[in-house]
This record gives C-alpha cells, sequence and structure tokens, in this order.
C-alpha cells in the first residue's frame, strides 16, 4: 500500500511562504508529475516528501504512515537528483550497493541485487569505473540504478534530465517509462519541461507560485486547461491568445473587424461587454487544404505569414490575428514565402475562451 | 645583432634564489661541514678540524639525545594527532553555523596569530603553580592541592602539548571548513536517503572528501612544528631537570650555553631530518588522497 | 492503532533528538571559543591588576584596576629596566621592512611560477618549500656563526635579512596561487593594446592580484613580529632586540612582576589582533587557493 497523500502542506522559508497548502492524493502505482515554471515549489515539495526538507504545516503520509518528521531513511524511498549526487571516490558498482551495505544486507544479496539493477539499464560494462569517467548520460543511468536497487516504496525524481542533450532527454524518457512498466512503483517526477510531463505522466500537478493550479490526465489539462497559465504551459507550441470583448450573447469582438462566435461549451456562460480571451492552439488554424478536418464549425480568414519554421512534416507559420501574433500548423507543407497571404480555416469546437479579469476559463 | 638574454622567468625568480642561496643554502652547507668537526666557539681553530662522523656517532650514542628525540616524536604525533580530532571536530561544528560564521572565524584564528613565545607565556602565567588561574581556580573550588603543572615531568609535558594544541589547531579547523564549504552537497543528501545516519554519512561520505585538506593540513602543519621550540623555551626552557627537553631545545643549549658547535650542528640536521621526513611522508599521503577522488565531481 | 502510537511516538522522538542536538550543537561551540578566548582575556585583564592582587594568596577574584604597569613601561627606563619601547621600535622597524622587501621578491617569483612554464620547475618549487621545512633553531646556529664572522651580529640588517630569506619560500606560494586566478587573457588583451610587458603587469595584473598580495604580505608581517628562535641568537643588546626576545628577557629577569610582564604581552598582542581583523577573509582563501589547486 504506497499511495502518498500531502494535506495542507505549506513551506515557509523565513517569512517567505513558497508552498501554500498543497493537497494531492496520489494512489499506489501511479506516475505523478509536478510540473511548473521555476519557483513554482515543485522542488520544495518533491523535497518535502523525500524528508529533506523540513514541513511548515501539514501532513505528508505514505502509505498510510505520517511521516513529517521521520528522516529519509525511515520513509522507505528513493531519489533521482538532477545533478545525479553520485558518490565520488566509489565504482560504479560500490554506488549502487552503497545503500545495501549501509542496511547491512549479505555480500552475496548485494550482489545479485546490484548485477540485476545493472541489467536493466545496462551498466555491465561500466561497473568499476568512477563517476568522473563516465558521461552524463550514463552518470544518469547509474543514479536510476541506485535508485532501483533497493526496491522501495516510492521513486523520487527530481528534475533527472535537466542536464542532458535533447537527443539523450527523449532516449532516457523511454527508458524511465519502460522502467515504470516494469517496476510498477509509485513515481513522483518533477520536471519544469511540459513534454516529460505530458509524454510520462498518468497525472500530471501543474504549480505556480507554490499553489497547485490543475490536477489531471495529460489530455485533460491539454483540451481542458482551467486558465490561461494552463492553456499556455501545457502544449507546443503555447497556445494562442487573442484578446477580445463579448458582443451580445454569443459573439465575441477580437478588433479588426473579425468577430467570431462564442464558442458552444461556453454558451450562457458570457456576459455582453465582458472581456475575455480567445484561445486556440496552433492546430486548429490551419491554412485550407493542409488541415486536418475540414468539418465543423469554423471560420476562414486570410492572413499574411511572417516567418515560417519547417519542422518536416510540418511546418508552423507565424500571422497576425487582431494585431496579435499567432502561430499556426500546416500539415504536407510546401515552402512558403514570408509576405505570402494565404486562406484559414480556424475550427471553432476547439477553441476555449477564458475570462480576462480571472484567466479562468469558461467551459460548462 | 642577436643579443642573449637571460629567460624572464629565471630573472624573475633571481631574487629569490640569491636571498635563499646566501641565507639558507650556504649557511646549511656550512652547518653540514662544521657538524663534521669539533668546533667549539671558544677555540674557533677547531673549525678546521675534520673528525668525520664522529660526533654523529656520539649523538647516536648518547641517552640523552635519545630520551630528547623519544620526546620530540612523541610530542609531536600526540599533538598532530589531537589537533586533527579537534580541528575535524570544530570545522564540522562550525559548518553548521548560519549566522556569525565571519564572527567565529575570526576568533578561531586568533591563536594563529599570536607568537609562540606568547602563548607560551601565557600558560607560563596560566599553568603557574602558585598564583596560576588553574590552581587558583581549582583552590577556590575546594581542592588544596597546588599542581606542579611546569615541574612534574608528566604534568609538564602535558601543559606544553596543551600550548601547541591551543595554538595550532585552528589551522587544521580553518582548512577542514575549506573543505567541508567545498563539498557538492548532493551526495550527502544522496547518502540520507540510502540510508545513512549522521555517522555513517559522516564516515563514508564526508571523510573521504576531506581526506586531501586533512592532508594539506598535516603538510602545513609539518612544515611549521618546529615552533614548539619557542613555546617550550619560554615555558619550562627544556626543564626542569631537562623533563620536557624536546630536540630543539637540547640543540640550543648544546650550541649556546656549552658553545659545542659542531655537535649542535649534528643534531640540527637530525631535526632538520625529522621535518622533513614529516613533511614528505603527508604530501604523498595527500598525493595519494587527490588521485583517489578521481579529482573531479 | 498500536502502529499509529508507535509512528507518532517515532516522530515525536526525532523531534526531540533535535532538538537536543541543537542545544549540545551551541554549548559546543560555546565552549570552544570560550578556551579560545580565556587566555588571551586572561592576560589583558591581569595587566590592569596591581601586583599584590596578582600574587595574593588564597586568590582574589574581584579584579581592582590599575594602570600601574602601563606606567611604568611607557615612562622612563621601562619595566625596571626593561626598554619595552625600543624593542616595539625594533620588532617595527624589522618586520615592515623585511616584509616589504619579501613581497616584492616573492611576487617576483610568484609570478614566475604561476605565467611561465620552465624546466625543472616543479624542483625548483619543491625545494623552495623544503627550506621552510628547516627549523629556525638548527638555521639560527649557522646562520649566528656565519653573521658573527661577517659582523653583522646585533643590527636590524641581519636580522632583516634573515627574516627575508624565511618569508620568501611562502611569499612565493601565496602569491603563485594568487596570479593563476588571474586568466591570461587579460595580460594578453593588455598588451595587444599597446603595453610592454612590465606595463601590462603593474596595470592589469597586480590590482586584480592587489588582495592576495596584501594577505601575504600581512603573513609575512606577523610571522617576522613573531619569530622567536632567529632573533634570540641573531641579537644581543637593546639597540635590536625584539619583542619576542624582550618578553623572554622579561619573564627570565622579572619572575613575579606578572603584570609588568602582562602589559608587554598586550603591547604584543595588539598589531596581531588588528591584522587578524583585516586579514581573516583573505587568509582563508590564499591558504585554500594554494592548498587546493596544489
Amino acid at each position: 500500500m504506497t499511495e502518498v497523500t500531502l494535506s495542507n502542506v505549506v513551506k515557509f522559508y523565513g517569512k517567505h511562504k513558497a508552498v501554500h497548502g498543497i493537497n494531492l492524493d496520489i494512489a499506489n502505482g501511479e506516475f505523478v508529475v509536478l510540473v511548473g515554471p521555476s519557483g513554482c515549489g515543485k522542488s520544495t515539495t518533491l523535497r518535502m516528501i523525500a524528508g529533506l526538507e523540513d514541513i511548515s504545516a501539514g501532513e505528508i503520509s505514505i502509505g498510510n504512515r505520517v511521516v513529517n518528521d521521520l528522516p529519509p531513511r525511515e520513509r522507505n524511498i528513493s531519489m533521482v537528483f538532477q545533478n545525479y549526487a553520485l558518490y565520488p571516490h566509489m565504482t560504479v558498482r560500490e554506488n549502487l550497493g552503497f545503500s545495501l551495505k549501509i542496511a547491512s544486507v549479505s555480500e552475496k544479496d548485494i550482489i545479485i541485487a546490484v548485477d540485476a539493477a545493472a541489467g536493466i539499464l545496462g551498466l555491465d560494462q561500466l561497473m568499476d569505473r568512477k563517476p568522473a569517467e563516465l558521461s552524463g548520460g550514463q552518470r544518469q543511468r547509474v543514479a536510476m540504478g541506485r535508485a532501483i536497487v533497493r526496491h522501495p516504496d516510492v521513486f523520487l525524481f527530481d528534475e533527472p534530465l535537466s542536464n542532458l542533450d535533447a537527443k539523450l532527454r527523449s532516449q532516457m524518457r523511454v527508458e524511465i517509462k519502460k522502467l515504470h512498466q516494469k517496476v510498477g512503483n509509485t513515481i513522483i517526477y518533477v520536471t519544469h519541461d511540459q513534454v516529460e510531463a505530458m509524454t510520462l505522466a498518468d497525472r500530471i500537478v501543474l504549480m505556480q507560485d507554490g499553489h497547485i493550479v490543475q490536477v489531471g490526465t495529460p489530455l485533460e489539462l491539454f483540451n481542458e486547461p482551467l486558465n490561461t497559465f494552463v492553456a499556455t504551459f501545457i502544449g507546443s507550441p503555447p497556445m494562442n491568445l487573442v484578446d477580445g470583448v463579448v458582443v451580445g450573447t454569443d459573439r465575441i469582438n477580437l478588433g479588426d473587424a473579425l468577430t467570431v462566435p462564442v464558442p458552444l461549451s461556453a454558451r450562457g456562460l458570457v456576459r455582453d461587454g465582458q472581456k475575455i480571451h480567445f484561445g486556440f492552439r496552433a492546430d486548429n488554424l490551419m491554412p485550407v487544404g493542409h488541415a486536418v478536418q475540414e468539418e465543423g464549425e469554423k471560420v476562414t480568414l486570410e492572413l499574411t505569414v511572417s516567418l515560417t519554421e519547417p519542422l518536416g512534416t510540418e511546418t508552423l507559420l507565424f500571422t497576425n490575428v487582431a494585431g496579435t501574433e499567432v502561430q499556426a500548423k500546416m500539415l504536407n507543407p510546401r515552402p512558403v514565402r514570408p509576405g505570402e497571404v494565404l486562406t484559414f480555416d480556424l475550427m471553432l469546437d476547439k477553441c476555449h475562451i477564458f475570462d480576462a479579469a480571472s484567466t479562468n476559463a469558461l467551459r460548462s | 645583432m642577436i643579443r642573449r638574454r637571460l629567460p624572464e622567468w629565471f630573472i624573475l625568480l633571481l631574487p629569490a634564489i640569491i636571498v635563499i642561496a646566501t641565507v639558507v643554502l650556504i649557511p646549511l652547507i656550512f652547518s653540514l661541514y662544521s657538524s663534521f668537526t669539533p668546533y667549539k666557539l671558544t677555540r674557533p681553530s677547531t673549525l678546521w678540524t675534520w673528525i668525520g662522523t664522529a660526533n654523529y656517532e656520539k649523538i647516536l650514542s648518547d641517552g640523552k639525545f635519545w630520551a630528547a628525540f623519544g620526546r620530540t616524536v612523541l610530542f609531536l604525533t600526540v599533538v598532530l594527532n589531537v589537533e586533527l580530532v579537534l580541528g575535524l571536530g570544530i570545522a564540522l561544528l562550525m559548518n553548521k553555523v548560519t549566522w556569525g560564521q565571519r564572527t567565529l572565524r575570526t576568533i578561531i584564528m586568533f591563536p594563529m596569530m599570536f607568537s609562540p613565545i606568547l602563548v607560551g607565556f601565557q600558560f607560563k602565567f596560566i599553568f603557574n603553580d602558585n598564583i596560576g588561574l588553574v590552581n587558583n581556580v581549582l583552590q577556590s573550588l575546594g581542592y588544596n592541592v597546588a599542581l606542579p603543572w611546569l615541574v612534574d615531568g608528566k604534568l609538564a609535558m602535558f601543559s606544553i602539548m596543551f600550548a601547541e594544541v591551543w595554538m595550532s589547531t585552528s589551522i587544521f579547523a580553518i582548512l577542514i571548513l575549506a573543505g567541508l564549504f567545498a563539498m557538492p552537497r548532493d551526495p550527502l543528501e544522496a547518502a540520507k536517503v540510502d540510508g545513512c545516519t549522521p555517522w555513517q554519512s559522516f564516515r563514508h561520505i564526508t571523510l573521504p572528501f576531506l581526506m586531501p585538506f586533512i592532508f594539506i593540513a598535516m603538510t602545513i602543519r609539518s612544515l611549521d612544528v618546529a615552533r614548539a621550540y619557542d613555546i617550550v623555551q619560554i615555558m619550562t626552557g627544556g626543564g626542569p631537570a631537562r623533563r620536557t627537553e624536546l630536540l630543539w631545545t637540547l640543540m640550543s643549549r648544546t650550541g649556546y650555553v656549552d658553545a659545542r658547535m659542531g655537535l649542535a650542528n649534528a643534531m640540527g640536521y637530525v631535526s632538520i631530518l625529522l621535518s622533513i621526513v614529516f613533511t614528505i611522508y603527508f604530501f604523498r599521503k595527500l598525493s595519494a588522497a587527490r588521485a583517489e577522488l578521481g579529482m573531479a565531481g | 492503532m498500536q502502529m499509529d502510537n508507535n509512528l507518532a511516538h517515532r516522530n515525536r522522538t526525532h523531534r526531540n533528538r533535535k532538538h537536543v542536538l541543537k542545544v549540545l550543537h551551541f554549548t559546543a561551540l560555546f565552549i570552544t571559543m570560550a578556551i579560545i578566548c580565556i587566555p588571551g582575556l586572561w592576560i589583558v585583564l591581569n595587566s590592569f591588576r596591581p601586583t599584590v592582587e596578582i600574587m595574593a594568596k588564597p586568590p582574589v577574584w574581584n579584579p581592582t584596576f590599575t594602570l600601574e604597569h602601563y606606567r611604568a613601561m611607557f615612562g622612563g627606563a621601562g619595566q625596571g629596566g626593561v626598554p619595552v619601547l625600543s624593542y616595539f621600535r625594533n620588532s617595527l622597524i624589522v618586520s615592515v621592512t623585511s616584509t616589504a622587501i619579501a613581497v616584492l621578491i616573492g611576487m617576483s617569483g610568484g609570478y614566475a611560477f604561476a605565467r611561465y612554464r620552465f624546466k625543472g620547475k616543479s624542483s625548483y618549487f619543491v625545494g623552495l618549500m623544503l627550506f621552510r621545512a628547516v627549523p629556525g633553531v638548527a638555521l639560527s646556529l649557522p646562520l649566528f656563526i656565519v653573521f658573527a664572522r661577517v659582523g653583522i651580529i646585533d643590527t636590524h640588517f641581519g636580522l632583516i635579512l634573515a627574516y627575508v630569506a624565511m618569508n620568501v619560500p611562502f611569499t612565493i606560494w601565496l602569491t603563485d596561487g594568487f596570479f593563476r586566478q588571474i586568466p591570461k587573457e587579460l595580460h594578453e588583451a593588455a598588451e595587444i593594446d599597446g603595453c610592454t610587458r612590465w606595463q601590462a603587469f603593474w596595470k592589469v595584473e597586480f590590482p586584480v592580484a592587489k588582495s592576495g598580495v596584501a594577505s601575504a604580505a600581512i603573513f609575512a608581517f606577523l610571522t617576522s613580529w613573531n619569530e622567536f628562535a632567529l632573533a634570540s641568537q641573531l641579537t644581543r643588546s637593546v639597540g635590536s632586540k625584539t619583542m619576542p626576545v624582550g618578553l623572554l628577557d622579561f619573564t627570565a629577569e622579572f619572575t613575579i612582576n606578572w603584570g609588568g610582564m602582562c602589559a608587554l604581552a598586550v603591547l604584543m598582542i595588539i598589531p596581531a589582533l588588528i591584522l587578524t581583523f583585516l586579514v581573516q577573509k583573505h587568509l582563508i582563501s590564499g591558504l585554500t587557493f594554494g592548498g587546493v589547486k596544489g
């Protein structure tokens, strides 16, 4: 039984409130990702779960036991650090086996456990090297091996891939996901990279300024963001937001003589004169003939392309809607010259409305 | 036209070489030479007699010399180890302090800045059997004993060791503290998670990392070790009745009081050898420790 | 709910333990600082107590204040004929001069080691360092004989010469470490801008290394100021004896004038204390730069 529960967890650094009353229930075997911009409190929360930081208020339970004042070694957790934190004077083998040695496990059992972990992570060739002789990716795998060798209740990952180059990062993401499928323990993972969050998580916990903004599956956060912060944080490229004013009860004036209907999901939730943000993703604004779907409620616009970013399978087009720079996607791309004018379809059923004052989504 | 110029580094180094050659190298050579003569200050002509290794044989067969030598080695061993342990402890204590670090570090450095003569004087006063602080306190607490801190053989050795430890522990404390500051924190947190008690973290993670710093401190101390001469000279003068005679006080007495310069110089060379042996020993250990760590993250 | 009680108990035990550890930590630090400060403070205190009180048996614990020792020291011939001020003057002259010269020579040598590559560099370095291992006493024997022959016993010059030689190795080591910290590019940029090697040094590298040179200077000064073994043999009369020698003489001559001796000691401590304040930060980094970087 290894659920993790946080009740009203608060953290003060002196007078500064870094974490404001977090409540979170993590189920057994779940892969939960804490994500958010720098300074949002995600690492602090993780370290409080680990026992590396004191809890100023609130309660943390791991598997039904309250662990507030217990030191890390009594919480049955293991952790993978951002900078790997390998023991520099020990070989890979000694690094992996260190925690077992401390727990007075027999030599024989240590060898078995260490070899098993090394096998899973492909470290067999490196066992006698010291950390200084390893590459970044290798060190990361040793750090992970060190974590799994103990079979703890909960794995904690603190931005483990931040120091790796892009290619290595995508490789390691796959490794971590495979590891979870194989070993199945509860994993709490912290990152600032929303791609990692989306690809790895069973559930995402998006944090900002010490608060939890939204909790849900990746697709929930992608398709039903609770406010503009979630909407622009999740998804790449970020959601486009255009300022507008509600006219009547069912139309929105975006400026530049452009009006759009209020999306179905928001009908009845807006009032005349309300200032809103109109949101749509690049996937929802595509040139005619180079789009995903042609059917559905839509608005057709003639827009000038100012910049292109060819990605191969698709091209990102930078253009301007009602005075705001937005990005659009082009499938089956052909070369586009800056300044070219194209006909775009804006699919309305996928659009979102956010109240400008509260930034909250207006959705039924 | 090509003018031959001496390499620049040589010119820059030249003053240093000249000064050291004149004031250290040449006298040392002279000292070596005179150790093979029965040179007495009172009879200058004896400088030109060559008696080979007679002086060395004399001191190596002299019980008093061996007593002083043994006492010196004992003194150094005890003192260096005590300073290491205390210095380590103090560094660990100071490491955890959040505010007032600067004040603490300044206070720690005071003993290092005092002249050894001054340190010796302090403790000569404090350990004085009649009016010293220690005995006065003991008396006021009701123990009517006037402990002969500077007279009894064992107590006197303790007193001079105490003075020396008081003076030089700071060097260890400061260097080890620098090491603690330089240490990456992450492995310590990993150790906490891996199940280490604070003692285990210290033993398996902190201590190995600190070894180079410890050996640097030992090496530096070995260079300076003869400063103890000043302390002993003012506290006990090597006495009473030679109970605290160390190699250096014996040397000084033989040369300046007995005026047997040749013999004294022979002893001098033995003491130089002793210093160098200690220094090289610790320097070797330092290099080994550095290699162990890979000297990288 | 047995497990809950157990767990709550464990949480509480850890909390208590943390608290107790904090108290112990503070106490240990306090005791350590006390042991360090008490001897010095005791000396200072006693320099202001009348001799009668110092010698009192049973011991008197309420101190009375008097300036008699200081008055005796500064007035006339000093403490019963011991010319304290002369000693102070000698120490000052010798220390300042030898420091200035040693720093110049040391800086020059340190620069050579830091910036140039040449054959046998490491052996020069090791040799230089090993000279420092020579005990002052051992060196004083031949120096005494040689200086006596040359006739510079009992002169400021002789002592200054000896101290310069003594301080040069360490100064070289310190300044070498500091110069290595300065990127070569600074110097090269200056040369490209038109400076000669000499000008580049004084305008660019020296200002940056100033704090390092300052700590080397302070260290050299303190070494000279506090030195005893050489001074005790190379000086003979009031004209050149330094304070450490003076203190020893005093204790040998006036065995019960503790108050006076304390006053003398106080006079000796003051420069050391002031300099410690100034150099605290630099000295640590100086020792560790040279040490850690090798």
